[in-house]
């Protein structure tokens, strides 16, 4: 009499797996909206920073309230990020790898043709540009200066604290 | 016997560049130019030139184009402005802005052109130039935020690398490739001319601008910046400039721009949070 009761036992934990499974894959996710993002112990912005994520990070949704998600990291950490850095679709990136076959397959020399942000210098196709075009000294230095100018993430959070902007929104 | 055997290996080199291997390609052009066929050499680097122009131009190539561009935006301008602590505040709003736009990965910087006319351009990479006439038309963070949000989206929706992509594919352009611009600075000029013709005459399609003002208000909406500033702005200046279809080579009219971002911000639920930062904004421009 007792056989056709262990028969159930399988049927339930399979049961089982596909319900907690199924919770699993129908688990919402959204993705870093900004270029970084602070993950807090709370839903302010005075609440203790408990993590980093970064532009295009997936993030899956633990719970809302308000303007705050509180979202599981894929490394399992927890923690409230401000919606506005989040987004429901994946940021579709920037053709990074077709972009560079692309040049490759164009026969270019990346390093001839490459400032990498806050290099100082024009690069080598601006300069012969600007001898071509007899743009002035004054001006090469002024885009020489524009393209090493930078700030400081620090810096552009203390902005965004200061004029009550973003998660500092009063 | 040996000359079949390269033409064989070539051919295959020549169908698998059009597939998409850069390696097997140049190797191909090895071979028969080793093998004493230079001209078969030549179809191969060839239909490599064209197969890759069909790909998206990546950061580094951007960056070439924007920083050239930016040259001559700086020398038909009469130069920028020189005062750090404006020129530092008009780049944290834009930074602030571009951290939560769909494309944060990239250096955004803003100079300020030493001109009286209202304007604002975005050459590519993230090169950003706002007026010193515009900037005295603007009131309070708010409405810069907008206008930064604006060429931002320029940036990275790609407006002006789609142009100069579509132009080459349509003049069959091969050789210049811009990677070549060490090697043909002629035909890099070319490229950088006309583009910056088109941004700075002929202006993009209107419809280009359009996606700006929607995507910006969207962008500066994010930081929480009220977007019924950027309606205020677009009609102080309709009544500064009025709808004369002679001015508007470049944009849409502004009646227009106004009814669609209205559009934008019924239609996209952006919350009007009453943050313009007025204060902050006489503060820091009061030497405009």
């Amino acid at each position: 009499m007792t056989q056709p009761r262990r028969n159930w036992i399988p049927l339930v934990a399979f049961c089982a797996v596909l319900v907690t499974g199924g919770v699993e894959a129908w688990a919402e996710t959204v993705y870093v909206q900004a270029k970084t993002a602070q993950l807090r112990l709370g839903k302010t912005s005075l609440d203790a920073v408990v993590g980093n994520v970064k532009y295009g990070d997936a993030l899956e949704v633990v719970g809302r309230d308000g303007s705050w998600v509180e979202v599981k990291t894929a490394t399992g950490a927890k923690g409230w990020i401000f919606s506005n850095k989040t987004s429901s679709t994946k940021p579709s990136g920037t053709n990074d790898a077709l972009a560079r076959l692309g040049q490759s397959m164009r026969g270019g020399d990346a390093s001839a043709t490459t400032a990498s942000a806050g290099a100082r210098g024009l690069d080598k196709a601006s300069e012969g540009y600007a001898d071509r075009t007899g743009v002035s000294a004054r001006d090469r230095e002024a885009v020489d200066r524009m393209t090493a100018y930078q700030i400081a993430d620090q810096e552009v959070e203390e902005f965004l604290r200061e004029g009550g902007l973003g998660e500092y929104a009063k | 016997m040996r000359n079949n055997h390269v033409v064989t290996a070539s051919l295959l080199a020549l169908s698998l560049t059009v597939a998409g291997c850069a390696e097997v390609q140049r190797a191909g052009e090895d071979l028969a130019r080793q093998s004493g066929n230079p001209r078969l050499a030549g179809a191969i680097h060839g239909v490599g030139n064209v197969v890759g122009s069909l790909f998206p131009i990546g950061y580094e190539e951007e960056s070439s184009i924007g920083q050239a561009m930016a040259l001559q935006v700086v020398a038909r301008y009469g130069g920028v402005v020189d005062q750090p602590e404006l020129v530092r505040y008009v780049n944290l709003v834009a930074r602030a802005v571009a951290n939560t736009s769909d494309r944060p990965d990239i250096p955004y910087r803003v100079a300020i052109l030493e001109h009286e006319s209202i304007n604002a351009f975005a050459a590519p990479a993230g090169y950003i130039f706002v007026t010193r006439g515009l900037l005295k038309q603007v009131r309070n963070e708010a409405e810069l935020a907008a206008v930064l949000g604006h060429e931002i989206a320029h940036v990275s929706q790609k407006h002006i690398l789609d142009i100069i992509q579509r132009s080459k594919r349509l003049a069959g352009v091969t050789e210049a490739g811009l990677s070549y611009a060490t090697s043909n600075p002629a035909a890099f000029k070319n490229v950088i001319d006309g583009a910056v013709k088109k941004l700075l005459d002929e202006g993009l399609d209107q419809g280009k601008e359009m996606e700006a003002d929607t995507i910006g208000e969207v962008f500066a909406a994010r930081v929480g910046y009220d977007p019924e500033a950027y309606v205020g702005l677009l009609t102080r200046l309709r009544e500064l400039k009025g709808d004369d279809r002679a001015l508007f080579k470049t944009h849409p009219n502004f009646t227009a721009r106004i009814e669609a971002v209205q559009k934008t911000i019924q239609g996209k639920h952006l919350i009007s949070t009453g943050v313009i930062l007025q204060e902050r904004f006489s503060r820091m421009t009061k030497r405009v």
